[in-house]
């Protein structure tokens, strides 16, 4: 890797991490689901400064190029993201599904208050 | 004893007034709730005009949530008895008091009325036939009980099973996964033969490729619920 890919990758990373952070800023993204990404950003520029550990890591688990072991924990890391965001998901769907049935559920108990208030007005009235 | 129909409707403004006049006729001991399942069409312009009594939803949930608000319904208003009934023409009213009667004489959980325990009437086409078949072949091996009809959306309830519906209902395609959870909890379902007719309006959400998924899926549902303890 020569110090001048070294460099564009730098700034590609704060670049990104930069609109990561005006994201979360302007409340469009959940701090919660920034994190891992965030994670991901950390690793790439610590691999970034220093391409030495890429091998020694590499190596220590027995993968011939350094690049493949980028591409292979690239996939692992996405994958595991994916698959967070499928869980995040189905609970999702379950709350929506609760809110929905009690929104309609007080809605029809409301009006059937305001019928019974209304009839009590009337039998009111026809008291006096 | 309070016993309610729940009548899930999605874009079913052709047929529902007949559904709740047939109710109103042919089982006057029942009330019912009409569950508005976001229809994009009139039915919920027709329900607030007949005044037909119903529960809207804002979100559309689907055949499960919707009977689940049903459930809930019930539980919430102190029903005993709480029974499905389709909007779409295909289940007769005049069944339901003798389902009710069943229920309590044979002290059962859950009543299905089935279209194949007697074989007359519509008995759908021949390949759903297999796959339903197939489903009461499944129920029998995990539970060594006889269901011959899973897929009928024709089924009565008690308080108990409505509560438990009421916390978990499947979402899609729920009726033979749902049978499978109360029978793993060991709750007695019995089968009364009933003779359904061909649908008059709307059609079936099972056909094409979605029956492969649905085979797929409720075999999946099923296995799953027997995971369950």
């Amino acid at each position: 890797m020569t110090v001048k890919l070294q460099i564009v990758i730098g700034i590609a990373i704060l670049f990104v991490f930069g609109i990561l952070v005006n994201m979360i800023r302007k409340r469009g993204l959940e701090l919660k689901y920034a994190l891992s990404w965030m994670l991901v950003l950390c690793a790439l520029l610590i691999f970034d400064c220093a391409p030495r550990l890429l091998i020694v890591v590499s190596d220590f688990l027995g993968i011939y190029a350094p690049v493949n072991m980028i591409f292979f924990l690239g996939f692992c890391f996405s994958l595991l993201i994916i698959f967070s965001l499928t869980v995040a998901l189905s609970r999702m769907s379950n709350s929506v599904r609760t809110l929905d049935q009690m929104v309609a559920l007080n809605e029809k108990r409301l009006q059937e208050l305001e019928q019974e208030l209304e009839l009590k007005k009337e039998t009111k009235k026809g008291n006096k | 004893m309070k016993k309610l129909v729940i009548i899930p409707a999605y874009n079913e403004c052709k047929s529902i007034r007949k559904a709740v006049a047939d109710i109103k006729e042919h089982a006057p001991g029942f009330d019912y709730v009409v569950i508005n399942d976001c229809s994009t069409d009139e039915t919920l312009d027709i329900c607030r005009k007949y005044g037909l009594n119903h529960v809207n939803l804002s979100v559309n949930l689907g055949i499960g949530g919707a009977v689940q608000t049903g459930y809930i319904y019930g539980c919430q208003y102190g029903y005993d008895v709480a029974v499905q009934f389709d909007g779409d023409g295909q289940h007769d009213a005049a069944y339901l008091e003798m389902m009710a009667e069943k229920l309590c004489e044979t002290n059962s959980d859950m009543i299905i009325g089935s279209r194949f325990l007697k074989k007359e009437g519509f008995q759908s086409s021949g390949l759903r036939r297999i796959g339903i078949r197939y489903f009461s072949v499944l129920l029998k091996v995990l539970t060594g009980k006889r269901v011959t009809d899973p897929t009928s959306g024709m089924r009565m309830v008690n308080r108990d099973v409505m509560k438990i519906y009421a916390m978990n209902y499947p979402k899609d395609y729920p009726e033979p996964e749902s049978v499978m959870a109360i029978l793993r909890m060991g709750k007695k379902v019995t089968e009364v033969p009933v003779i359904m007719k061909e649908r008059k309006e709307g059609t079936s959400s099972i056909g094409g490729f979605r029956s492969v998924y649905y085979m797929i899926k409720v075999t999946l549902a099923i296995l799953m619920e027997r995971l369950r303890t």
